[in-house]
């Protein structure tokens, strides 16, 4: 590599020189500018926060950038996340840098990430809207801000709609549901084969499971939408109650699960009244809502899940 | 190892029977359900969670115990226990990384992969202090040092790998919550193990507790046993690690009461030791027990025990017996001494600066490498420029905290990171995340400062009893630095919104660094380095002794706290900006006196600009190595500064001049 080759500027991207693989950087530039000509109107909006990205796809905008989409693919999976979004990395760093170089026009989080305001709106405004707060159901939060969110990026449209079909879904499962499940249930996570993470009222997973017209049989405190770490033993204080496991499960539990005797012993586990749901976001937004009734539809009535 | 007895026999009853009575509360409150249950479900919680519950905090107990009492005899290192050697750090990182990795493994044999972690992190320590005849004090440092690498490197899977975030919290504070007798079975089959085997190995341990001279001569296949031995401790450890996560202080604290409580000979501590392990344990789960609301456990049981384990440690501090290992106190004087020093002093000055230049303009861009210039230089130099600026301040302000503290203790191993100032910090930023929720910048940096001064003000109280010798102040620090890691633990596996920010914080980040920060952190690293250079002839002469500098007319005790006040305060300030980092602290000064710089003004200022040389790269290959992905500045620091350490060590620093 030359030592004028190093120091030239390029156009594009002025001063940015890409050393070794110059012919991907300048088909990138020119991607970069064709893409944000063809939608000159359209704000670009970067996501920060896990909820605010599904909601921005549920509403048809592609974020240019978005955070930790390897593990997004894995946890959240819908809605799919196309492939030229750039990754900012971490939630908890975002690479500023790379946001720089994207260039956003609004900047999505939300309440955990407050403390990257100051650096976040050296690039671009920052729109916060509040979802998960302690003590609050998050569905119409989650709605509020989807309309919201949708008014200012010019989908209003799109965000009404979306609003519209989830609420009817979420009414024709538990419509579908009715019969089926009747009794209480608890939504939880494994944190190892001993302990797991009760959702509560103030959580999307509890406040779609009341909505779908199961009792959440966690009625005690949470802190900040769920409680934890809570010994299995806690499940046998409402024993007509189903258990909903949400994946991942650790990897040890599969081996140590069906040796714990307690679990065993727990009248859900002995009535095969358990399931366990592929991985849901669990500070999701309204796409999350509705996967997770989706799920948890098919898990209590097979036949109403193909709905 | 301890003076007298102290300790009456009736106390462990009293506890014991306090233990019992909590117990037997539980009992009462899940027997009606036992006896009455339609379903059966209540018997089975009793059967097979009350009952075996006592059973592992008793067994859980004794293990750590006597695994502590195996490894303090052989090392004949009164702080040796699985925490203090890094063994339980090590089978979390292996813990971590097979769930990640290999989850195969781990859902087949997790006590396996705890053990390979364990026995990894005791074998680089063991290798690491050969040579210093497995020295307590570099063995303690050097546990200390691989800890901390190791836990920089499991923060960094576990924050890039958030679905197993909420498993690694729970193990990581430790819980004897119980469904199945299971672990109870599996470390009972090892406590009866270890202790016949202790039984059988009864006279090689006694000769052991000698030195290896007495040892030899008694025909003691000395290192075969040493291993079988130390092998079986990190087995017990480790099993207790894999089955209900990490309890720390037991293994350190039940070795000490028992000697406290008059068991003489090895025979006696090897009964007492376990049976107050095992008091120990069951009345902490008793209190947390007590202490439980219907949304779980309010503090892990494992950080239970730090919490009420500490501040004993602190309280058997001035009644543990020096060592009889030579004295660390010599003096320091170095190798060489390069003829024109303050040029040295400048061209590491050019390094740093030029170390600061490339990681202005050479990064990472969405399409590979790249040099910035123009414009996009401007725009990206307000995001680089405030982050090497802050690893900068950061770097100088410990390698100032360094010179100070290594030769005030005449203790070529002692950094700022040995004094715990760093960990305070973190557990006052911690106290403040649980008081007010998510406090401003503003909130967080006063807990921080509080943090690391009330852990100075420990060290000063604690060590003016102890008259401040060299070797108080390190333990008294390594005590410290272990009490506020396990508050951090607890904190931390409550996997809430805090836990997120402290694990953020632990792991050193330089990724929210503004301009604000960067002038405060320059504004420290000026404020607390000038009284230094004032006071360079402090720094000359104290390394020569107490009765030296008395006769050179040094008022040796004020000017012991004044400097380590500015070294804690330079601590703080760095572990502020970039989180409890390793090394750098350590390694700068020996950098600086490997160089040449030997008087105590070079000395200073060399360390300094070695610091921050070294926290620039540091944060620069934080940047560039995963690229978008930011990784923890710590754990570059800590790769950096390890093979050093290993370097140093190796060599084997002279005890003696």
């Amino acid at each position: 590599m030359s030592v004028q080759r190093l120091c030239r500027p390029r156009d594009g991207l002025d001063g940015l020189v890409a050393l070794p693989t110059r012919r991907d950087f300048l088909a990138l530039a020119a991607a970069l500018l064709t893409s944000s000509a063809a939608s000159a109107s359209a704000t670009r909006v970067a996501a920060i926060d896990w909820g605010m990205l599904e909601t921005a796809l549920a509403i048809g905008v592609v974020p240019v950038a978005a955070t930790e989409l390897i593990q997004f693919r894995k946890i959240a999976v819908e809605p799919a996340v196309p492939e030229d979004v750039a990754d900012l990395g971490l939630r908890g760093t975002p690479n500023y840098e790379l946001l720089r170089i994207v260039a956003p026009d609004l900047i999505l989080i939300s309440g955990f990430y407050e403390y990257q305001r100051a650096s976040l709106e050296r690039i671009a405004p920052v729109s916060s809207l509040p979802v998960y707060e302690a003590g609050r159901p998050p569905y119409p939060l989650a709605e509020a801000s989807m309309l919201a969110l949708g008014d200012r990026l010019g989908r209003a449209a799109d965000a009404a709609r979306y609003v519209a079909e989830t609420r009817d879904e979420i009414e024709a499962r538990r419509g579908a549901l009715k019969h089926v499940a009747t009794r209480p249930a608890f939504i939880i996570s494994l944190g190892d084969s001993r302990h797991f993470r009760a959702f509560g009222a103030d959580s999307m997973f509890g406040d779609v499971l009341e909505r779908l017209g199961i009792v959440n049989a966690w009625t005690d405190g949470t802190s900040y939408s769920a409680a934890a770490p809570v010994g299995l033993e806690a499940l046998a204080r409402v024993p007509d109650a189903s258990i909903v496991m949400v994946a991942p499960l650790p990897p040890e539990v599969r081996r140590t699960l069906p040796a714990n005797a307690l679990w065993n012993a727990l009248p859900a586990v002995r009535e095969g009244r358990v399931a366990v749901l592929d991985p849901i976001n669990h500070f999701g937004g309204l796409p999350s809502a509705r996967r997770l009734a989706r799920l948890l539809a098919g898990a209590f009535a097979p036949q109403a899940g193909n709905g | 190892m301890v003076e007298r007895a102290s300790l009456p026999i009736g106390l462990w009853g009293a506890m014991g029977l306090l233990a019992t009575l909590l117990f037997m509360q539980q009992v009462g409150l899940q027997w009606p359900a036992a006896s009455a249950g339609p379903t059966g479900l209540g018997q089975v919680i009793f059967f097979y969670s009350v009952l075996p519950r006592a059973a592992v905090a008793l067994l859980a107990g004794a293990a750590l115990a006597l695994a502590g009492l195996l490894l303090q005899r052989i090392l004949r290192n009164p702080l040796a226990e699985p925490s203090t050697l890094g063994i339980s750090a090590g089978a979390q990182l292996a813990m971590a990384t097979a769930t990640i990795h290999a989850p195969l493994l781990m859902e087949y044999s997790p006590g396996l992969v705890a053990f390979v972690g364990g026995i990894a992190a005791v074998a680089l320590i063991l290798s690491l202090t050969w040579r210093r005849g497995l020295e307590p004090v570099s063995v303690v440092l050097a546990g200390m040092m691989v800890a901390l690498t190791a836990n920089a490197a499991s923060a960094a899977l576990i924050l890039a790998n958030g679905e197993y975030l909420f498993s690694l919290f729970i193990w990581g504070g430790g819980s004897l919550v119980q469904q199945s007798w299971y672990p109870a079975l599996t470390i009972a089959w090892r406590l009866v193990f270890g202790f016949a085997a202790a039984v059988l190995l009864l006279r090689p341990l006694a000769i052991l507790g000698l030195d290896d001279a007495s040892a030899r001569n008694l025909g003691v296949s000395l290192h075969a046993t040493r291993f079988l031995i130390i092998a079986l401790a990190v087995w017990m450890a480790t099993t207790v690690a894999a089955e209900i996560g990490i309890i720390g202080f037991v293994g350190l604290a039940a070795p000490a009461l028992a000697a406290l409580s008059g068991a003489r000979s090895l025979k006696q501590k090897l009964v007492a030791a376990p049976v107050i392990g095992a008091i120990l344990l069951w009345l902490t789960d008793g209190l947390v027990q007590l202490a439980s609301g219907p949304g779980g456990e309010r503090i892990p049981t494992g950080a239970a025990t730090a919490l009420l384990g500490g501040p004993l440690l602190l309280w058997l501090l001035p009644r543990l017996r020096m060592f009889e290992w030579p004295s660390l106190a010599a003096s320091t004087s170095s190798g060489r001494r390069v003829s024109r020093p303050w040029v040295l002093v400048i061209l590491i000055g050019i390094g740093a600066l030029v170390a600061a230049v490339v990681g202005l303009l050479v990064g990472k861009g969405p399409a590979g490498w790249s040099i910035a210039s123009g414009t996009v230089m401007t725009d990206l130099a307000q995001w680089r420029a405030p982050r090497i600026a802050v690893a900068a301040a950061a770097g100088g302000l410990l390698g100032a905290a360094g010179v100070v503290i290594q030769r005030v203790t005449s203790n070529p191993l002692a950094s700022p990171e040995v004094l715990g100032v760093g960990t305070g910090a973190g557990a006052g930023l911690a106290a403040v995340l649980l008081l007010a929720g998510m406090p401003g910048l503003a909130w967080q940096l006063t807990g921080s400062a509080i943090g690391a001064l009330a852990v100075l003000a420990a060290i000063l109280i604690l060590g003016a009893r102890g008259n401040l010798g060299p070797e108080r102040l390190l333990f008294a620090g390594i005590a410290l630095n272990a009490l506020c890691s396990a508050v951090l633990t607890a904190v931390i596996a409550l996997g809430n919104v805090q836990s997120y920010v402290l694990l953020r914080w632990l792991s050193g980040s330089t990724s929210e660094a503004g301009a604000v920060h960067a002038l405060v952190g320059f504004a420290a690293l000026l404020v607390l380095s000038t009284p230094l250079l004032v006071l360079g002839r402090w720094l000359e002469v104290l390394p020569l002794g107490d009765a030296t500098a008395r006769a050179l007319g040094l008022p040796v005790r004020a000017a012991r706290t004044t400097l380590v006040v500015i070294a804690a305060l330079a601590s703080a300030f760095a572990a502020m900006f970039v989180g409890p980092l390793s090394f750098i602290g350590l390694i700068a000064p020996h950098l600086a006196r490997l160089l040449g710089l030997g008087r105590a003004r070079q000395h200073l200022v060399g360390s300094i600009l070695l610091g921050a040389l070294l926290m620039i790269v540091s944060d620069w290959l934080s940047r560039m190595a995963a690229f978008p992905y930011q990784l923890p500045v710590g754990l570059f620091a800590s790769l950096l500064g390890g093979p050093y350490l290993i370097y140093l060590l190796g060599k084997g620093v002279q005890r003696h001049g």
